[in-house]
């Protein structure tokens, strides 16, 4: 194989796999502060590309729409936490995943009842022939995906190491029951992970429209493959979400060209699977008190 | 306290929102039919939900607006079609659930549906049981390869629109093609047909890959087909991971021709590759461009009447499903007009395979006691995207 032709392979990996990292990171974000799944982080995914298409088409740029369809989700996210799962939260961690299961399809009833059955579509941010990078091509739309899923790396580990809430968020990670001891508003630290994690689902879902169109059932693939990407990296560590996601990426692309697309998803899985049984806390998770 | 009835309002018009676009059924059509004459009652089982929505939707406006013009025009032999409605959700345990409902409770003469394959075959053995006619409007070869008495299929499966596209692309000089297939049962089904048809077409199948509805990037499987130098790209797919392919092709600067089937006749597909739909070549029915029928032939009269009075009660042209949908509300009023003496499930279904050159809008149909779906390559049309619209090819 040609180096530029295993360069091409290297290139749809990261492709794939930051979207998968800002999927990821949504999970880990929740993960962090409450100690649950949210099952719903597919559907802010799907939520970011349909929202932005119908800003679109209420005449607005692509990118102040795109601003508004993540601001929007960012709302429906706190939203969903304050008003679905917070009264539950006693319940214990088992109902409040299936409030979020619950959440998933009736965000999905809705975007198809709102937004049509079909595929939408959005234009590409900045139009034009891929870029030769060393004899593989580079898509413009996979150079906005890398550059907002920096910055959105980035700006959350800005918050959570150099921000009061950012250390009120890692405190809650540790221990909810100390946090709050230490005059911590934990429930308002939790709707606030619900908004940070819906607007980098909604963003994900922005930047990948113009490459792949959406429609009101693109949340549930990818929301397992996130997850997946979590797991793969070690839930609750933002870095180690995104190194998963890159991974899992690579590792797809990597199968298609050594063995065969055909068995792409199950080698994946496969991966996923000897990394949990040798290191159950995930690639780069620490080896901490699993919280209940 | 009055937080928990706070939640529990919100949770309830959330409900009954989500589950709106699932209700149950609905009845339409001209029950109140001249002179107190008894309605044929035809039962529609569609996926007006879930994945296939797409589907479902244009159908059942094609059989409301058909079954409103024949009952307009007086009914059939004087009484008028009632139809019954059930969604399946794109679920084939509900779709066999509806189906049971309409022939034991509603006692329906047939069923029009469903919008999937799977769907159908899972509605076969209740019809079978209780000899009720099925009319598909699924394409799976699948439906008439496994032939059953009572069931009828009225889009061109892949064993019809395979053979087409590999004979278009050996007469265009590509004897060396790339596959890429999705791994549903519709991608599957084809990527069969095409190993199975590609020694008689005279090409060779040099990359064969496969990829995952859901899958949101294939510029891994393309460069591994760019490696293998065909002549040309094959996509067996549907959805809008067939868009993605077409722009993936272009983003790596592949010079191949893409070739497609009915699966990305849609007008999505051309919204979601944009700039890269254009010279993309697929093979399927004529309604895309109705003066492929030939202008002044019945098909093209029908056709064109058809498209006229849609685009009129819905705003937009009908899509290939509408077509199937058309065919088959047709068939079944075609087939109890011509009944003589008692109109039963076991006529109709005698009347229906009896079925000779009925021009529809899938093509002209001829049933026989052997062939339920009764169309042959003729049907098929070679296109070219130009323009962002579809063209004849040559």
């Amino acid at each position: 194989m040609e180096a530029a032709e295993f360069l091409q392979y290297v290139i749809a990996g990261l492709k794939s796999g930051s979207i998968y990292a800002l999927v990821a990171l949504g999970f880990t974000v929740v993960y962090g502060s409450t100690g649950i799944i949210n099952f719903a982080q597919g559907e802010f995914f799907m939520l970011g590309g349909v929202l932005t298409v119908w800003f679109y088409g209420l005449g607005l740029p692509v990118p102040i729409a795109g601003l508004a369809a993540v601001a929007t989700t960012a709302a429906l996210g706190i939203l969903f936490e304050r008003f679905a799962l917070r009264k539950q939260r006693s319940a214990g961690p088992l109902v409040l995943v299936i409030i979020t299961i619950g959440g998933s399809m009736v965000m999905k009833s809705l975007a198809r009842h709102l937004f049509g059955p079909d595929e939408l579509s959005l234009p590409e941010f900045t139009p034009g022939p891929s870029i030769d990078i060393a004899g593989a091509a580079v898509e413009r739309q996979a150079l906005w995906v890398w550059g907002l899923t920096i910055v959105a790396v980035v700006v959350l580990w800005w918050l959570y190491r150099k921000t009061r809430l950012g250390r009120a968020m890692r405190a809650c990670s540790i221990s909810h029951d100390a946090a709050r001891l230490m005059g911590i508003d934990t429930a308002r630290i939790v709707m606030v992970s619900f908004g940070i994690a819906a607007a980098l689902g909604a963003l994900a879902g922005f930047a990948v429209t113009p490459l792949t169109q959406t429609s009101w059932d693109a949340g549930a693939a990818i929301g397992v493959k996130g997850f997946a990407a979590a797991i793969l990296g070690g839930l609750g560590n933002p870095v180690a979400s995104v190194v998963g996601g890159l991974v899992l990426g690579l590792l797809e692309s990597l199968s298609v060209a050594f063995i065969s697309s055909t068995y792409k998803d199950a080698i994946s899985l496969a991966v996923l699977l000897i990394v949990l049984f040798a290191r159950p806390q995930g690639l780069f998770g620490s080896a901490r008190r699993e919280k209940v | 306290m009055r937080g928990t009835k706070v939640l529990a309002v919100v949770a309830a018009v959330l409900l009954a929102l989500a589950c709106l676009p699932v209700g149950g059924c609905s009845v339409d059509g001209a029950a109140e039919g001249g002179e107190g004459s008894e309605p044929y009652r035809i039962g529609a089982v569609l996926s007006l939900t879930g994945t296939y929505a797409g589907l479902g939707i244009p159908e059942k406006n094609a059989i409301e607006l058909e079954v409103a013009r024949i009952n307009d025009a007086g009914g059939v032999g004087g009484r008028p079609i009632e139809v019954i409605y059930e969604d399946d959700a794109t679920d084939a345990a509900k779709s066999q659930a509806a189906a049971v409902r309409l022939i034991d409770e509603e006692g329906v003469l047939a069923i029009i549906g469903a919008s999937g394959t799977g769907q159908t075959m899972a509605m076969r053995a209740d019809a079978e049981r209780a000899g009720v006619p099925i009319i598909s409007m699924a394409g799976g070869s699948v439906i008439t390869d496994d032939f059953s008495e009572w069931v009828f299929q009225t889009p061109w499966p892949n064993r019809i629109v395979v053979p087409f596209v590999l004979d278009q692309m050996a007469a265009a000089g590509h004897t060396s093609i790339g596959l890429i297939s999705d791994t549903g049962g519709y991608g599957v089904d084809g990527r069969d047909y095409v190993l199975a048809h590609a020694g008689e077409a005279g090409v060779t199948v040099v990359a064969d890959e496969t990829y995952n509805a859901g899958d949101t990037d294939m510029s891994s499987q393309l460069t591994k087909i760019r490696a293998a130098e065909p002549d040309a790209v094959l996509i067996w797919a549907a959805g809008k991971e067939a868009a993605i392919i077409a722009r993936n092709a272009r983003q790596l600067n592949m010079t191949q021709p893409l070739y497609g089937g009915s699966g990305i006749a849609r007008a999505e597909f051309i919204d979601g590759a944009g700039e890269a739909a254009e010279g993309v070549r697929l093979g399927t029915g004529k309604i895309l461009v109705p003066e492929a029928f030939g202008e002044g032939t019945e098909s093209y009269e029908v056709a064109t009447s058809f498209i006229s009075r849609y685009e009129d009660a819905y705003g937009t042209k009908p899509d290939i499903f509408a077509g199937h949908a058309y065919d088959a509300i047709g068939l079944v009023a075609d087939a109890l007009g011509r009944i003589e003496g008692e109109v039963t499930s076991d006529s109709l279904r005698d009347a229906l395979e009896k079925t000779s050159g009925w021009v529809g809008i899938d093509g002209t149909f001829t049933y026989s006691a052997t062939d339920h779906n009764g169309l042959t390559q003729d049907e098929m049309v070679l296109y070219i995207i130009e323009g962002g619209t579809w063209r004849l090819d040559r």
